[in-house]
């Protein structure tokens, strides 16, 4: 830390070529610069014997729009103002701190997680014995600061070199081909039918990656639980059909979300998400995948399918194929918790607030009122002796167009 | 007649042997408690009803193995420098149950049935064979006497077993000593130390001396020179009555006029009460009738005509409180402590009954790790009697724990007892404390009663607060002073490295730093000169109550070390510490 970082204006490593991305990455994005010109403004108010201002976006429920024309969450002009006083001057200067190393990691292309990024803070203290104020008791100590910096400089955390672990996304085709741009400049190129009974999972950089098409993709189905996923493809769903399939496992991570994103806007395919019929899921899970989160405002043009629709299981679809549902409970704590979020959604969510998506929240009303739940694999047990039978109801929802 | 009345006498004693659980003996360690407290209990009661400032001696030992298994045998003594029993008073005292001098007296005495000390001597009895051997003198006596005194189960009546003159340096008092299976619990809730120091706190004027199996002596000096006032047996206040009283109360006066008798056997109704009931439509004829002719419908009325009308509140003359400036003196006697507040409420009237509330707080000087999660330590009295038992559904206790003691300082989990190393002493006093159970260890929790508790623990919580924020705004203030130091350069090395910035500016940039954090600082530390002001007035307040001066109060709570307290009174700080019972 004590080593003087000579060279701030660095292009980034990570910054992609010409890709059809659409973010705002595009417009060219300059962590160093930014940072720079961050510090600078401290320091001339320092100067000035004048409270610095740290404004950061708020990402919050109560800062968060829901625009239909685009279809995602985006910010509103909801400001984090952190002024400097005796209480914020330990933020404050973590925050400088942290940002130091991570534009140290900017200029060598060294990237890390937040886990690493916390040791790394921890070795230089240790090694720097004027810095033990700042000193993390743990990590979600750093990882606060590290989010805040994202906040400031309105960046992903990508863009600060900061990568989470990919998890979910298991996709499956035997038409898609995906191109990747490595950080070298070479190319890679990944064709999905070569990979044998091997999924390929997208990474959390979707900017490096350009898709295409062997033969005409018809759909992209996207299903909640990676092991209906797996079964699915093992039964032969991807040889039977010009499709991708894809695993989300549960809330879908960064990288699942920026790469629907770019199935999307790339291969203009419709897709469709066949998860659980449950609150949890049409929030957490759906609600993500479609339009972001509150908690991501910044990321949500690039981070999610607003295209995306919700295949099943519908309301109907238990009466129409007799499956087996359960009753939700009110007096169970996570149950119950899981109501009383749901009819918070339905007052405060812009999403489910906003008609173009009356559909999902007439879904959320009737469990609310029927307090029923049905989960995706209720499907095996409409034919439990077909194997194909979930299968079948799934293409036969989309040729009937019966989802949401 | 008289036949009838022994049958009675003989049956109680026999019934009381057979439920000795019921009055304190339900475990080895009680039988210990009970003893002292029984034995103490009288002493207090019988110096104040003489004016005499009490000297107490507490002595209990190990002597060997019980007779039962798990038992020791254990000896109590306990002497008082009080008015003393006549021989023939003492044989009944200790050998005869029923035998007090305090039924329905409407005091606020400690004891009130004529059990206690006879339950002692049959448990002694019972399991050591042995009765209590009491030395008694009495100002009119011109020698002490010792004898042993056994309870005759069969007939209830004293017997006494042997009798000599002995020499006696005292003119009065009474020593009483019991030899018994029993066990001995040192601290905690049940403990004879906690019971010990809980009776020095609520009685100021008490000289408390108790050597306690191989522990030094112990020597609790009394803080005040005068003997609690015996409040006067006073009146029925009408708003303490039901129905069914008063009725009751009507039929013992037959041939007087109603009118007198309202006036006189009742408190606090006057010419102009009675002018309201017959302006609220009682016929007037009815106060000049006698209350043989009244009839009951119209006692009824003039019941629930009482009922709506305004009364005084009981006198108080009948509720005895420490009062503040001697409860102070006393919370200081539980070992040292930073601060403390106290809170005595007026007497009011909770479920139509006359009670008095009274509330200390204070910090311990002496803390532990864990003090900061365990609860507070919470002394319960009622009539100066410590309640060491059953405290859960104690009134007290709900008090305490529905109080919110955030605002004051205090960290508090959910709906329990906050926490730290606080001493939370609540006295009840009322001649008529309605007890949960027959052991007498949980006032009954009635909404009213909580809530009275509730306001003084509130008014006292906001008094302690005064000292609390002194140390938060002082924490506040230098942890601030300690950010200006420690994080400016680091904040201003980062920026100008970040900027490559020249060493001029990062001056300048310092300079400006340390000019805006030294603003807060200064901020910090006016609200720590205010909050520390706000504290000394209210010591200051607490010295002119006490009548002693700042200095001095100052000196006795943040005492310099060297006070002797602190040398005799080293195990009053352990008292949350459940030691369990001594070998
Ligand atoms: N140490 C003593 N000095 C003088 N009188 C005493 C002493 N101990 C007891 N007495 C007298 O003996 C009486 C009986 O005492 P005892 O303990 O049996 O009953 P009590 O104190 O009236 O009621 P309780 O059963 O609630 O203790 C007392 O009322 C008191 O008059
Ligand atoms: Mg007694």
């Amino acid at each position: 830390m004590t080593r003087k970082l000579n060279r701030v204006k660095v292009k980034l490593v990570t910054c992609m070529e010409k890709t059809t991305y659409t973010g705002r990455r595009a417009k060219g994005f300059d962590v160093s610069k930014l940072s720079f010109n961050l510090c600078d403004r401290l320091l001339t108010d320092l100067e000035r014997a004048k409270r610095p201002v740290l404004k950061a976006t708020k990402c919050a429920l109560d800062n968060s729009f829901y625009n239909p024309d685009v279809g995602f969450l985006e910010a509103g002009d909801k400001k984090v103002a952190t002024e400097l006083n005796v209480s914020s001057v330990k933020k404050m200067s973590r925050t400088v701190f942290m940002l130091e190393l991570i534009l140290r990691n900017i200029n060598v292309g060294a990237i890390n997680t937040k886990r690493e990024l916390y040791y790394i803070s921890k070795g230089e203290i240790k090694h720097n014995k004027a810095l033990k104020p700042l000193d993390f008791d743990d990590q979600t100590e750093s990882d606060t600061i590290i989010d805040f910096i994202g906040e400031l400089l309105e960046c992903y955390r990508e863009d600060l070199n900061c990568y989470a672990n990919d998890r979910g996304g298991q996709t499956y085709s035997q038409q898609l081909v995906v191109e990747e741009t490595m950080p070298s400049g070479e190319k890679a190129i990944i064709d999905l039918s070569k990979l044998g009974t091997s999924p390929f999972q997208p990474k959390n950089r979707p900017q490096n990656l350009k898709l295409k098409a062997k033969h005409k993709i018809d759909f992209c189905l996207i299903v909640e639980s990676e092991g209906t996923a797996n079964t699915l493809v093992n039964s032969g769903f991807t040889k039977r059909n010009n499709c991708i399939l894809m695993g989300a496992q549960g809330v879908p991570s960064n990288a699942v979300r920026g790469w629907c994103r770019l199935i999307q806007t790339q291969l203009k395919v419709p897709l469709y998400f066949f998860g659980d019929l449950d609150a949890y899921t049409l929030q957490n899970i759906f609600r993500t995948l479609k339009a972001g989160s509150a908690a991501s405002l910044i990321r949500n043009s690039d981070f999610c399918a607003p295209e995306v629709r919700f295949l099943g299981v519908l309301p109907d679809d238990i009466k129409k194929y007799d499956l087996p549902d359960y009753p939700v409970r009110e007096k169970d704590v996570q149950e119950g918790r899981a109501l009383k979020k749901a009819r918070d959604a339905l007052q405060n969510d812009p999403f489910f607030k906003d008609k173009k998506n009356k559909g999902l929240s007439n879904i959320l009303k009737w469990l609310i009122q029927n307090k029923r739940r049905c989960e995706q694999q209720a499907y095996f047990s409409v034919a439990p002796d077909d194997p194909w039978m979930p299968e079948k109801i799934v293409l036969d929802k989309i040729k009937r167009k019966e989802f949401v | 007649m008289t036949t009838d009345n022994t049958i009675t006498k003989s049956s109680s004693a026999e019934y009381f042997s057979k439920n000795l659980q019921q009055v304190g003996f339900s475990s080895f360690t009680k039988a210990t408690l009970t003893t002292v407290k029984e034995a103490i209990d009288n002493s207090l009661d019988a110096c104040e009803d003489h004016g005499v400032l009490p000297d107490i001696r507490v002595e209990v030992d190990r002597l060997g193995l019980g007779t039962a298994k798990g038992a020791d045998l254990i000896r109590v003594r306990v002497q008082d420098n009080g008015p003393g029993l006549t021989l023939e008073d003492a044989v009944k005292v200790f050998g005869q149950y029923l035998a007090s001098s305090k039924f329905g007296r409407g005091r606020c005495s400690r004891g009130q049935q004529g059990i206690g000390i006879s339950a002692v001597t049959t448990w002694s009895q019972l399991t050591h064979g042995t009765g209590a051997t009491v030395i008694t003198r009495t100002k009119g006596m011109k020698n002490a006497v010792q004898c042993e005194i056994c309870v005759d189960i069969k007939k209830n009546v004293g017997i006494l077993k042997t009798k000599q003159i002995v020499d006696w340096d005292q003119l009065s008092g009474v020593s009483c000593e019991f030899i018994m299976d029993a066990r001995v619990q040192l601290n905690g809730d049940g403990g004879i130390i906690t019971y010990l120091q809980g009776t020095a706190l609520v009685n100021p004027h008490l000289n408390l001396r108790y050597k306690l199996l191989d522990a030094e002596e112990v020597f609790i000096e009394r803080v005040s020179d005068t003997v609690p006032l015996i409040p006067e047996r006073t009146s029925p206040h009408p708003h303490t009555m039901k129905l069914g009283e008063f009725l009751a109360h009507s039929h013992l006066f037959g041939k007087t006029n109603t009118k007198k008798w309202l006036k006189e056997g009742f408190s606090r109704i006057s010419d102009t009460v009675i002018k309201e009931l017959i302006e609220k439509g009682m016929p007037e004829s009815v106060f000049n009738k006698t209350l043989s002719s009244v009839s009951e419908d119209q006692l009824k009325q003039i019941y629930a005509g009482l009922q709506d009308v305004k009364l005084m509140a009981p006198p108080t003359k009948s509720v005895m409180a420490i009062g503040e400036a001697d409860l102070a003196k006393c919370i200081q006697r539980l070992g040292e402590i930073d601060f403390f507040a106290v809170e005595t409420r007026k007497p009011t009237i909770c479920d139509y009954k006359p009670i008095q509330v009274e509330v200390a707080i204070a910090r311990r000087r002496e803390k532990s790790e864990d003090d900061r999660d365990s609860p507070v330590q919470i002394l319960r009295f009622a009539n100066r009697v410590p309640l060491q038992f059953d405290k859960s559904a104690c009134a007290m206790t709900k008090a305490v724990e529905t109080v919110n003691w955030r605002p004051y300082g205090l960290t508090q989990p959910k709906k329990s007892l906050p926490q730290g190393p606080y001493i939370i002493a609540i006295s009840l006093v009322s001649p008529f404390i309605k007890f949960k159970n027959a052991s007498k260890e949980t006032v009954d929790a009635s909404d009213e009663l909580v809530e009275e508790i509730r306001h003084a623990l509130q008014k006292c919580g906001h008094k302690l607060s005064a000292h609390l924020n002194r140390e938060i705004k002082e924490a506040d203030m230098e942890r601030k002073i300690q950010h200006l130091e420690q994080f400016a350069p680091i904040l201003v090395d980062g920026l100008c490295r970040i900027t490559r910035s020249n060493e001029k500016r990062k001056e300048r940039a310092m300079a400006g730093l340390e000019k805006i954090l030294g603003k807060d600082s200064r901020e910090a530390e006016k609200e720590f000169i205010h909050a520390q002001e706000k504290s000394e007035d209210a010591t200051k307040l607490m010295a002119e109550n006490m009548g002693v001066s700042h200095e001095e109060l100052l000196e006795q709570m943040h005492g310099n070390g060297e006070n002797d307290n602190e040398r005799d009174m080293p195990e009053q700080l352990e008292l949350i510490v459940n030691t369990g019972s001594g070998k």
